[in-house]
């Protein structure tokens, strides 16, 4: 499991204090909890779509009836037998690697899954990094500046969050697609196809970011040490960078955290307007066709990503804050 | 969200008519002249004909399928792979004389043993397909020599040449059917005899085909013979409306299917472009009433619903001129349409305020709407969310500020999920419930609907017994002149009673650039047909 290792590996680094027992039973406890959170969040999603309303098999089925039709599908996906003995047998084939078959898509999940996750994390990450450098540059540029530029960027940052994606989207395909013919729709792959979705998905967060950002930047050149620091004759853009941007990325960076894992949520516009590949679409379909094998597979990724960022955010809150590494 | 679609539509149409954006003329998709780019609506999510339920996923599926017969847009039927036919006279047996020259595209020969393993196929339960609707009266097949093929019929169906005729039914290679379940994706193990082969998919974004260079039997109407004309096919799903319109007005694909009213005086009678709209056949998008059930069981209030509004302006309204409004839930250009119901209810707000009254709807309350006993004259419209699209709740909620306004009727829309329908349906206890079904016959299209063993009225007590006999007298009779009198006839039951409102007759939509020819539309599905007869360039 590759978020134990990770987690392990600063501790041992950085603690010289913690023993490295300590830190494999850091880890352990990690990875314990890691798969009891992706246990219980399938568990409740299988729950709750079982509680929803309408048998499966009816709804596979749909208006085209014929006489034994709900009875044929229901055998051939095993959904005659009691509610807790499927449930067991999902969970003893998921022990064994087998995330089962889609019922709309009569496909393996792991490879419907597996193929659209790609396209979906890459866009995640391609607008994290646009939210990110976007924030930082915002927020590195304007904090305790000139009024009239704070406000500019003010401005800026709230017409970016409280810009629906949709409407980002579309707007960024007529310009830059549509009207100057710079990305492409049909680009098949590659940067030029990501470019506009990663925007779109990018810049609420960033607008977000920055403004959290510019103002615990604000806060820290406020501070006693940053007066120290210039008086030992260091320039205005050092000081930024190198002192106050490091004290003033912990809240950030636990917000960027929470807000990576909510771009899923965004990636389902994102991905119908741009016609992209990508989990969104799939998630969305699976679960208004009650296709339980994919929703529960896509729960169960979506658990793991956020117990994933989670250790992530930890960890890079130890390299910036060396006050944590004592604890 | 959706409420934003038209802004972002208005915005678009505006710019691109101020003419911010390159025209499509000498777009560089078809500048080769041997390839073409649709962009679609829909992403089918399983790609075997057998198998799929979504009526958008057939229109790429019949690249690479052919059927037994083609139906003509007269009604009638034209040879495809069987160049002839009997029907016994009982109804109960149908031979067919097959071409001798068809072959899958994987070299392996189409003879009547692959016709017969296709319908044993779908016909048996253990395979669960979706196509097995159309197979409910089947017996067996026989392959008395290799290109004769003998169906027999457990009883008489009238519908059956219309099933033949439908992509459901068409033919993959014996082979290929072993691999069952999988073939839902579009992998090169989908093999048909189609005049195109799959070519490559990437799930999310597109899918390709390319041409079957030994295709040699379209349909008897087909206007070219030998192979399609077209190298490569590529579809691009692209689900948003204002994309797919941007994507055509920008030149990066050469064809749409799914065009919204706000995006028409983009492309229609628009230099460098072409709009095409399909018939209609398939049933009218149509309120279907439980008449048992509820303020739905009293008649009067059932006529009043249907004439209380205004439905040509709303139509108009709302799809600004571009559908016409319905008669019968049987679409105009169905040939077994009933014509005569034409201008026959509607749009009678005086009429539909007194049948209320004598209904006992007499009292109000503080919101103006009709109330009996203290009661609300409401009845609840349940929309399943997934088949919730181009703009028909819109329509729907237009509908219940005119009904409320001209007969205080609460006409109460609640777009639900389809598990939840599909438990009204199973309980019976659905009371509106709005549809259109994929084309089919149209005895089966009213069975579908009104029958008493069907999705709608299957658990519903105190359906109409005598319109139910008339719509099995219409499925077991083969006699044209004794069947399309007993179908006008049920269509008009259903309407007079209220059993039914017809709002609108949908149709496909295509815009293209004018470099594109030979577009069309199949008769059988309504939809945009398969590229056999397309070309392109000047």
């Amino acid at each position: 499991m590759s978020a134990a290792t990770a987690a392990a590996e600063p501790t041992a680094d950085t603690g010289t204090r913690a023993s490295a027992p300590v830190a494999l039973r850091r880890a352990a406890a990690r990875v314990a909890t890691g798969i009891g959170v992706m246990w219980a969040a399938a568990t409740v999603a299988y729950v709750v779509l079982h509680a929803m309303p309408g048998k499966i098999e009816d709804i596979l089925v749909g208006d085209q009836t014929y006489p034994g039709a709900q009875e044929a599908v229901a055998a051939e996906w095993g959904l005659d037998r009691p509610p807790l003995v499927q449930y067991l047998d999902y969970l003893w084939r998921l022990a064994h690697g087998d995330l089962g078959t889609s019922y709309a898509m009569r496909q393996q999940v792991a490879s419907v899954v597996g193929d659209q996750l790609w396209p979906t994390v890459q866009l995640t990450l391609a607008a994290a990094a646009v939210a990110v450098g976007l924030a930082l540059a915002v927020a590195v540029g304007t904090a305790g500046r000139a009024r009239p530029l704070r406000a500019l960027a003010s401005v800026a940052e709230l017409v970016a969050t409280s810009m629906p994606v949709y409407w980002l989207g579309i707007l960024l395909l007529m310009v830059f697609s549509f009207g100057l013919g710079w990305f492409p729709l049909t680009a098949d792959s590659g940067v030029a196809s990501l470019v506009l979705p990663a925007v779109t998905l990018g810049l609420p967060m960033a607008g977000l970011l920055s403004q959290v950002l510019r103002e615990s930047l604000e806060a820290t050149l406020e501070q006693p040490f940053i007066t120290t620091v210039r008086a030992r004759g260091v320039g205005e853009t050092l000081v930024r960078l190198r002192h106050a941007l490091r004290h003033a990325l912990a809240p950030v960076i636990n917000l960027g955290g929470w807000m990576i894992g909510n771009l899923l949520g965004g990636a389902v516009i994102t991905e119908t307007v741009f016609g992209r590949p990508g989990l969104g679409a799939v998630t969305l379909t699976a679960v208004t066709n009650k296709d339980v094998p994919v929703v529960l597979a896509v729960v169960l990724l979506a658990a793991f990503a956020y117990v994933v960022i989670s250790t992530l955010v930890d960890i890079v809150n130890l390299l910036i804050d060396p006050r944590l590494r004592t604890r | 969200m959706r409420d934003l679609r038209p802004l972002a539509a208005v915005l678009i149409a505006t710019l691109l008519l101020a003419g911010c954006a390159p025209s499509g003329a000498g777009s560089p998709t078809s500048a080769s002249g041997t390839s073409l780019t649709w962009g679609v609506t829909t992403e089918p999510q399983c790609f075997d004909p057998h198998r799929s339920t979504q009526q958008n996923a057939f229109i790429i599926i019949r690249n690479y399928v052919d059927s037994l017969i083609a139906k003509k847009p007269d009604g009638t039927f034209a040879p495809w792979l069987a160049t002839r036919w009997k029907i016994s006279k009982g109804g109960t047996a149908y031979t067919f004389r097959l071409r001798d020259d068809v072959t899958f595209s994987d070299g392996t020969r189409f003879d009547a043993k692959a016709a017969k393993v296709n319908f044993d196929y779908v016909a048996d339960p253990a395979n669960a397909t979706d196509a097995a609707s159309l197979l409910v009266n089947y017996r067996r097949s026989t392959a008395p020599d290799p290109h004769t093929l003998r169906i027999e019929l457990k009883k008489p169906d009238s519908s059956l040449l219309e099933s033949l005729s439908s992509v459901k039914l068409g033919f993959l290679s014996p082979a290929s059917l072993k691999k069952g379940d999988t073939l839902c994706d579009a992998s090169r193990s989908l093999v048909g005899t189609g005049p195109f082969t799959v070519d490559g998919y990437t799930r999310g974004q597109s899918v390709r085909f390319a041409k079957n260079p030994r295709y040699d039997w379209p349909p008897g109407h087909s206007e070219h013979r030998g192979p399609a004309r077209l190298n490569t096919v590529t579809y691009r799903f692209l689900p948003e409306y204002s994309t797919r319109a941007g994507a055509l007005s920008s030149g990066q694909v050469d064809v749409i299917e799914g065009v919204q009213p706000l995006d028409v005086p983009l492309f229609k009678d628009v230099k460098g472009f072409q709009y095409l709209t399909g018939p209609s056949r398939q049933t009218s998008f149509t309120l279907n009433i439980n008449y048992t059930r509820g303020p739905g069981a009293d008649i009067r209030v059932r006529r009043a619903l249907r004439d209380g509004a205004d439905l040509d302006a709303v139509v108009r309204a709302v799809y600004r001129g571009t559908v016409p409004r319905a008669w019968s839930n049987i679409g105009p250009d169905n040939s077994d349409y009933d014509a005569s119901l034409k201008g026959s209810w509607g749009n009678d707000p005086k009429g539909a305020n007194r049948l209320l009254d004598e209904a006992g709807w007499t009292g109000r309350d503080g919101d103006g709407y009709r109330t009996k006993h203290g009661k609300r004259l409401t009845i609840e419209v349940g929309y399943p969310q997934p088949y919730v699209r181009d703009n028909r709740d819109v329509l729907i909620e237009a509908l219940q500020a005119e009904l409320r306004q001209n007969i205080g009727l609460d006409l109460d829309l609640k777009i639900n999920t389809a598990g939840e329908f599909t438990d009204q349906k199973a309980h019976g206890d659905w009371t509106i419930y709005p549809n259109t079904l994929n084309p089919l016959d149209a005895g089966m299209e009213l069975r579908q609907v009104l029958g008493s063993t069907e999705f709608l009225y299957g658990n519903v007590r105190g359906y109409d017994r005598k319109l139910d006999a008339m719509i099995n007298r219409a499925l077991a009779t083969t006699d044209l002149d004794e069947r399309r009198p007993l179908l006008a006839r049920i269509q008009r039951r259903a309407v007079d009673r209220a059993y039914i409102v017809p709002l609108f007759a949908p149709h496909y939509q295509i815009a293209a650039t004018d470099e594109v020819h030979g577009l069309g539309f199949e008769t059988q599905l309504d939809s945009p047909a398969n590229n056999y007869a397309v070309r392109v360039g000047r």
